[in-house]
Order: structure tokens, then C-alpha cells, then sequence
């Protein structure tokens, strides 16, 4: 679990996170994992190792010494509530359990050798406020002078277009660029997957919320990231790779493309085929020769109506480079960001047992690695908690109907707050309910991608958006008649059964965890729930005030924020950022330079659902038509003969320009 | 498909012109020029008949254009219906077996209303036998369906996302 050092800075509360057993460095150099700038520092002071739940520092034969709640030491355990003194500063630590480890796609972690150089300084220290040292005094108030970036000496590239994130909401965007005209040279990706991949975040959430490439994801035929047309949609495309094989089952598709999803299922693509089809997009429009690795730490307006944005080349893409000469700029005309789920906080009853209990693995929230779990249950057995229902809780209990088949021994007890009498009820039509569970093919009705829902959405003010979208979104799971049947016949063999109720506490006793429920109405006795595991599926409290990059663009440029509603799934709690209609971030112009947004950032705005892949194409769609508008380099009005002419490049395989 | 009123009666529209106006003109040729004689229509196009401009009979040219604009019509009356029963679904969504289903409702509903004479007003020298009325409408139809299935986003990109609407979204 990652450690969290705080310390008081002139009069300033400082924090930073680390990853994974160090050491790590903590002295008066810049090149330290903590900077303690001081005359009685020594520029290598301590150094922190972290061992499980215990940690250990050890002075580096400082000058001025290190001392523990007083004492002098040299090399001591340092535990939790204990106050490390180096010179006048007192350093605490705690650990970040409230943080699901999301970003740990990016940067990988750092090969550590056994010596190391300056260049293997971790940069892992995402959270933390790294903004001390880069970009430092230069980016301190709202615009900076062109001048001062390129005399820093770290200026990388003056590009127009540049898309920050590299995830697939920057892949839409970039893709439509290309295909609107804009040439490969105009345009950049930053972004931290070591591989480059657009799908390389996402495709870990998927794995580790137990969704393996074979399985089909929430996604309809249509939503093809890699097609901004649609067509030919991933039905049509399985249905000829089926038939060419001969497998009649590719009838099956088209038959479910036309009837759902009031007669049939609806059609839902494989994951496997989506990363392919992202692959292949990518090498037709030169994805690879846009990205450039980094992690980008600030952005600010230049005085040239443009955009500088710091970032930091992740140390493993320069080895041998010091980190100050990772450190660079890079300045564009126009922005995208897509940066994904912002920092994510577990629920606070998980918050405090992983307080309390560091190295026990056996409580985990389902978008954390937890393959161990099912393997573990395969072998030995046991009993799982699952908390929470919803499209995730469905992967989990499929994958553990799964381990069943090794091994019969294995129960389940789901937990949830209360029964699902009725389904949400909107306008003339109520959401249905099965297996306690609201259903629906995708997770919004599917008019809010483009149709009567998408309008009213758009035409309604802000207060009624959130009421609006706490009615249509919320927990919900696909009518899949695989999980309908895994939960009766769960529920009829008795290794499935449901409870009800809000946790009180949770409690580790005898390699087992007991799940305390508070006494409900007239039941007033709690009742304990013991497990072996507990795979929390409630989802995540996402907030963007906790992602530094967003933290400080909303701080600098005041950026208005969308309303929220209370009481809601815990999506509905997320403020993101304002857009305009066309997914312009308010406030953020900059004369001609412009900066758009896309994907949760943009959560409980004027369109429902952002976090999607039609709804990333959308967004896409959007801005660059707002720049073909603008009259923006390369970018076209695009057209109905420029369209088809494009389209047929892409059945081609052609690239795009 | 998710469509509003509003789309459906632009995408109605743009299938009429682009597709049910061509197919139907060609429909309507090759019946006033040899599909009621017999003796063009065993040698076309097999002869070199086909070549020259047969004389057209005006008023069977003219019955499919009729016949389809009441298809039109109906259809943009229905329109305000059906987009009543979307109403009724939580994803207030059309499915594409509805939309399937209903062109041909809106098929028998033109024919037996003209059949039945309601429409004699336009079609003063005689209704359109069956045979003739489903061709021409199956001839339309295919194309049609395909068109919302496929054809129409190749050309427009936007409309997927505007409810069948024509034209851009608006600048904000
Ligand atoms: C398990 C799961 C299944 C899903 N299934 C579907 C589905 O079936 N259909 C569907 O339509 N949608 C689905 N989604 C939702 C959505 O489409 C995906 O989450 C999608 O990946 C969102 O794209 P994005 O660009 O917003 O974020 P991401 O793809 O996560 O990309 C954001 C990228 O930004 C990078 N980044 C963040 N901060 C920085 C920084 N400071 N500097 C540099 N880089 C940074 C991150 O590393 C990441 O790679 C699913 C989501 C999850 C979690």
C-alpha cells in the first residue's frame, strides 16, 4: 500500500505518496524524494525503506542527526504516530489506503537496480505535490511569457494540436483530427502507458473487474472507437468473419442488432475484438509517431495565445537522463484533455480496515488486482462477501461461478444495502428489475448517447441536469440471461444468499473478516457476516480536487465546476469539469487558443454519458467540428463527399492524408 | 435507432428524395414504358429495344409517384405516434425490428386505404393493383432500410448523434 510523508514547509502542509518498498530518499538535494530545504539538512539525510506495514529509515551519516519522538537514532523502525525530526522539520506518515490504485498503469513501475543513478529517481510520486520543484516559479500565476519557456532550455515541441492523456478519449479525438485532415506532424499525444496503447488503462480495469479478452464488454455494436462513422459496426464485423468460417452463430448477431432490445439480448462486442480494432486504427493513422511519453504536471496559458504544459518523462523512457533534464514543456494552440477517473477514494468503512490492517489482502475493491482471490478460492475454497450490486458485481459473481466448477466449496454472501423493490420510473416507462437488481443493455438509457435524451439533457439547466441524471443513471447491470441464471441457481443451491443492511464495522479475527451490520428498524441486534474475502463492488468516489493536474488548473484559471446531486450513485457525486455543449472547457480560452475536454472530467454536464466510447466519439465529434468552425489548420468542414471519400479509405486500410 | 420527431421526419425526408424518388422513377418507367405490355417486357432488356425511348403512358407514370407520396404523408403523421410509443421505453429507443415492422404497416395502411378508394381523388383513372404496389414498395424499401442501417452515416457523421436530425450541432 503506498505511504503517504507529510511535513510542514515554511508554514505550507506538504505531503507526498510513495509506491512500492523504496528507499526512499529524503535530504536537501533536488534530486530527493523529499526536498527538505535547510541548512541543517544534509543533501542525503534519511533514507525510508518500507517493509509491509512496517517501516525503517536509516540516517545517511547526516551532520545535524535524525531523531525519533526525541530520540537519536541511526537506523530505527518508524511507526505510525511517530514524529521523525530532521533539523527543524517533523515529517509524519500514513498510509494512502483511500486511494484505489487506478493510475498504477502509469508510469510502471521503475525498474530499481541495485545501485542507482540520479536518473531512477521515482516519479511515482503522482499525488504528491510534486509542484514544488517543476515547473516551479515559472508557472506560478495564470500566464507565461513564451520567452521564459524557451529560455528554460526544456521546451520539447510547438505543435497545434495536443491531446493530453493517451487513453481512448484522446485516441477519438485524435483520430477525428486525422480523418477531418489534419496531418500526423501537427499533432501530439502525451500520455504514460509504457506501450503507447490507447486501451492500456482501460484494458487493466477490465482485466482486473475480471473481464477476460474473450468476454463480451457493455458496449453496443455502434460504439466503435475506432470508426467514427459506426459502420461497419462490431455485429456486422463478426457476423462476415463468422460466416466466412462458416459458423452459422454470425446470424446470431445481425438477428440481435435488429431485434434489441425488446426481443432479443442486445448485442454487446468481445473485448479482444475491441483491442484489435483500436490496434489497427492506430497504425492507420500514425498514433505511435504522435505519443510522447510523459506525465503531464501543469498547464497554463501562454502570452501568445497558446497553451504551455509542463510535463515529466516518466524515468524509464529516458534512462540514464537526470531528472531535471526530463522535465520539459510543450506548447500547442489547441488542447484536449482526457485524463480518465480521477483519483479514486475507496468507501470509508474499506478506508479504515485497510488502515488498520495494512497487509491483509483479503479485502479489496473489485477495480484492484485481486486475481489471487479467485485462484486462492480455487484451491482451497471459501466464503466470499460481495458488497454491492451492479455491472461489476455481475463480473465478479460470474468469475466466482467460474472457480465453482474447480471447486464446489465456495460461497457467497452479497451484501447490500436494501432490496430493489421497483425499478427508476422516467416519464412513461419504468426500468425494469430482476435478480434485486435494475437492468438496462448499457449504463444509461440509450437515448442519452444521441437521442430524445441526449436534447433534453443539452436544453436543460444545470440544476435539473443532476436531478435528471440521478433518475437515469445509477446502479445497474446488463439483462444477460448467463448472470440471470448464475444468481438463480445461486440462490436455489444455497451457495448464494443475499443480506441486507449498513455496515457498522469491519473487523479481522482469526484470518477471517467480520463484517458487523447495524441493527435496522425494529431488528435492533447487529449481525456479524464472517468471509474470507470481501470484494467490494460499490464503485468509486471519484473526485477531480485530488488529481494534482486538475487540482491546479481549477485552482489557477478558477474553473466553474458542474452541479451535483446528492444521494446518488457514486458517479453522480463526481463535479466535473464545465463544457460547453461542445465539450469546451469554460474559462479556459485563451484569445485563439482553446482547450476542450473529454470523458469523466466532464461528468454531470450537458451530455450523460461522457465515460463511454460513443460518448468519447461524441465528444470528439464536437470539438473538431468547433475547430473546422474556427478554421483551425487542416481541420475540414467535413462534409457528405469527404466523408464517404474517408470512409472508403478506412475499409481500405489507408491512412487518412 | 434513437430518434426524435424531429429526426424522424428529416430522415424520412432525405430517404424519400434520395432513395424512394430514384427507385420509384425508375419503377415508374419501367412500368409505363413495357411492364404492362407483354411483349417489351419478355424482351427487355434482352433486345435492343431498351435502347431507344419507348413511349411512356403518362398517367401509369405518374400512379407510383402518387403512391408514394401518400406513403410520405402517412408516414410523417405517423411519425408523432410512434414517437409516443418510445415513450414507453426506458431507452426510448426504436428498435430496428419496429422500424422494419412499421414501414410495412405503413405499406397496407396506403394500399387498402386506396383500395378501399379513400384516396380516388388521386388516382382518378384507377387504383394501383396489389402485385404492382408491393413491388414498387419492396423496391423502395430494401434500399430504405439499409439506408438507416447503414448508408446515411457513410455520408453524414452527425446524424447518429442528432436523432436522425439533418445539419451540424450548434456552436456554444
Ligand atoms: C472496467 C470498465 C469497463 C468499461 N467498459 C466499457 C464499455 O464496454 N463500453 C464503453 O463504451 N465504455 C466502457 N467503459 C468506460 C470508458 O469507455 C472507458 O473507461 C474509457 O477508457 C474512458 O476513456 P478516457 O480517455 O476517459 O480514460 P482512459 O482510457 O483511462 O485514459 C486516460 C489516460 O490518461 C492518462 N493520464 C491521467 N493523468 C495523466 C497525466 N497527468 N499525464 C499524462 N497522462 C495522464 C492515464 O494514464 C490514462 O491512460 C468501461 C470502463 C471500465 C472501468
Amino acid at each position: 500500500m503506498p505511504i503517504e510523508i507529510s511535513w510542514q514547509h515554511s508554514g505550507r502542509a506538504e505531503r507526498r505518496t510513495f509506491d512500492g518498498r523504496g528507499p526512499f530518499r529524503i535530504g536537501r538535494s533536488q534530486n530527493g524524494d523529499v526536498v527538505l530545504d535547510h541548512p541543517q539538512v544534509s543533501r542525503l539525510h534519511v533514507e525510508v525503506t518500507v517493509d509491509g506495514a512496517s517501516v525503517r529509515i536509516e540516517d545517511k551519516g547526516s551532520q545535524n542527526g535524525t531523531r525519533i519522538d526525541g530520540r537519536s537514532v541511526t537506523s530505527a523502525t518508524w511507526s505510525q504516530g511517530e514524529a521523525l525530526q530532521i533539523g527543524p522539520f517533523t515529517l509524519r506518515y500514513g498510509w494512502v489506503a483511500a486511494q484505489v490504485e487506478l493510475s498504477r498503469v502509469e508510469p510502471a513501475p521503475a525498474p530499481r537496480a541495485e545501485r542507482r543513478t540520479p536518473a531512477d529517481e521515482p516519479d511515482n510520486a503522482a499525488a504528491g505535490g510534486g509542484r514544488a520543484q517543476f515547473p516551479g516559479a515559472l508557472f506560478e500565476g495564470r500566464t507565461v511569457a513564451m520567452a521564459a519557456i524557451k529560455a528554460s532550455g526544456k521546451l520539447a515541441a510547438e505543435i497545434e494540436y495536443l491531446a493530453i492523456g493517451g487513453g481512448c478519449g484522446s485516441f477519438c479525438w485524435v483520430d477525428h483530427l486525422r480523418i477531418y485532415g489534419v496531418s500526423a506532424s501537427a499533432i501530439r499525444v502525451l500520455g504514460v502507458a509504457p506501450d503507447k496503447s490507447p486501451y492500456a488503462k482501460w484494458g487493466r480495469l477490465c482485466r482486473v473487474s475480471q473481464i477476460p479478452e474473450h468476454e463480451r464488454i457493455r458496449s453496443n455494436s455502434i460504439s466503435t472507437p475506432d470508426n467514427i462513422w459506426g459502420f461497419p459496426g462490431y455485429a456486422s464485423r463478426e457476423f462476415v468473419r463468422d460466416v466466412v468460417h462458416g459458423r452459422m452463430v454470425g446470424f446470431k448477431h445481425i438477428l440481435q442488432v435488429f431485434g434489441e432490445p425488446v426481443l432479443t439480448e442486445s448485442y454487446t462486442p468481445r473485448l479482444g475484438d475491441v483491442f484489435k480494432s483500436f490496434d489497427v486504427e492506430a497504425k492507420r493513422i500514425g498514433w505511435d509517431q504522435m505519443w510522447v511519453h510523459g506525465q503531464v504536471v501543469s498547464i497554463r496559458k501562454t502570452d501568445d495565445e497558446r497553451f504551455v504544459v509542463a510535463y515529466r518523462v516518466p524515468n524509464e523512457f529516458a534512462p540514464g537522463a537526470a531528472r531535471a533534464d526530463r522535465e520539459r514543456f510543450m506548447v500547442a494552440r489547441y488542447l484536449q484533455l482526457a485524463t480518465g477517473y480521477p483519483a479514486s477514494n475507496f468507501l470509508p468503512d474499506l478506508q479504515d480496515f485497510k488502515r488498520a490492517h495494512p497487509d491483509v489482502s483479503a479485502v479489496v475493491n473489485a477495480y484492484e488486482e485481486h486475481d489471487e482471490i479467485y485462484r486462492s478460492l480455487e484451491q482451497k475454497g471459501g466464503t466470499v462477501l460481495i458488497r454491492g450490486r451492479g455491472i461489476v458485481a455481475s463480473r465478479v459473481l460470474q468469475r466466482i461461478f467460474e472457480a465453482r466448477i474447480k471447486n464446489p466449496n465456495i460461497r457467497v454472501l452479497h451484501l447490500n444495502r436494501s432490496a430493489v423493490t421497483e425499478g427508476a420510473k422516467y416519464d412513461l416507462a419504468r426500468r425494469p428489475v430482476r435478480a434485486d437488481v435494475q437492468q438496462q443493455p448499457f449504463n444509461w438509457p440509450k437515448a442519452c448517447w444521441g437521442g430524445t435524451l441526449r436534447k433534453l439533457l443539452e436544453d436543460s439547466a444545470p440544476e435539473q441536469r443532476s436531478e435528471l441524471m440521478k433518475v437515469w443513471g445509477g446502479t445497474t447491470t446488463a439483462d444477460r440471461d448467463d448472470w440471470n441464471v448464475i444468481i438463480e441457481q445461486g440462490l436455489r443451491d444455497g451457495w448464494l444468499k443475499s443480506f441486507y443492511g449498513s455496515v457498522q464495522s469491519m473487523n479481522y479475527q482469526n484470518g477471517q473478516v467480520v463484517t458487523r451490520l447495524e441493527g435496522r428498524e425494529k431488528f435492533q441486534e447487529s449481525v456479524d457476516l464472517v468471509a474470507d474475502y470481501v470484494v467490494d463492488c460499490t464503485g468509486l468516489v471519484a473526485r477531480l480536487d485530488e488529481t494534482p493536474l486538475l487540482a491546479d488548473l481549477t485552482r489557477i484559471y478558477d474553473l466553474p465546476r458542474n452541479k451535483v446531486s446528492s444521494g446518488g450513485a457514486p458517479e453522480s457525486s463526481l463535479a466535473g469539469l464545465a463544457v460547453t455543449n461542445a465539450f469546451e472547457v469554460a474559462g479556459m480560452q485563451n484569445g485563439r487558443g482553446r482547450v476542450w475536454a473529454a470523458g469523466v472530467v466532464t461528468a454531470n454536464g450537458p451530455y450523460a454519458a461522457v465515460d463511454s466510447f460513443l460518448g468519447l466519439q461524441y465528444a470528439a465529434l464536437r470539438s473538431v467540428d468547433q475547430l473546422g468552425v474556427l478554421r483551425a489548420p487542416g481541420v475540414s468542414r467535413f462534409g457528405p463527399l469527404r466523408s464517404l471519400g474517408q470512409w472508403l479509405r478506412w475499409c481500405t486500410g489507408r491512412s487518412p492524408s | 435507432m434513437t430518434p426524435t420527431l424531429l429526426g424522424r421526419w428529416h430522415t424520412r425526408l432525405i430517404l424519400f428524395f434520395f432513395i424512394g424518388l430514384p427507385v420509384t422513377f425508375l419503377y415508374a418507367w419501367y412500368l409505363s414504358a413495357w411492364g404492362l405490355s407483354n411483349e417489351y417486357t419478355l424482351a427487355w432488356p434482352f433486345s435492343e429495344v431498351w435502347l431507344r425511348l419507348p413511349p411512356v403512358e403518362l398517367s401509369i407514370f405518374q400512379d407510383p409517384f402518387k403512391f408514394l407520396f401518400a406513403l410520405l404523408i402517412v408516414g410523417l403523421i405517423l411519425d408523432v405516434g410512434y414517437i409516443q410509443i418510445q415513450r414507453f421505453h426506458w431507452d426510448q429507443d426504436w428498435p430496428f425490428a419496429y422500424q422494419f415492422f412499421f414501414s410495412w404497416v405503413e405499406f397496407f395502411l396506403v394500399f387498402y386505404a386506396m383500395d378501399f378508394g379513400f384516396l380516388d381523388f388521386m388516382f382518378p383513372d384507377g387504383r394501383i393493383p396489389f402485385s404492382t404496389a408491393i413491388w414498387h414498395f419492396t423496391w423502395v424499401f430494401i434500399p430504405s432500410f439499409i439506408g438507416v442501417l447503414a448508408l446515411i452515416q457513410i455520408f453524414l457523421v452527425r446524424w447518429r448523434f442528432k436523432g436522425g436530425e439533418l445539419g451540424r450541432h450548434p456552436i456554444r
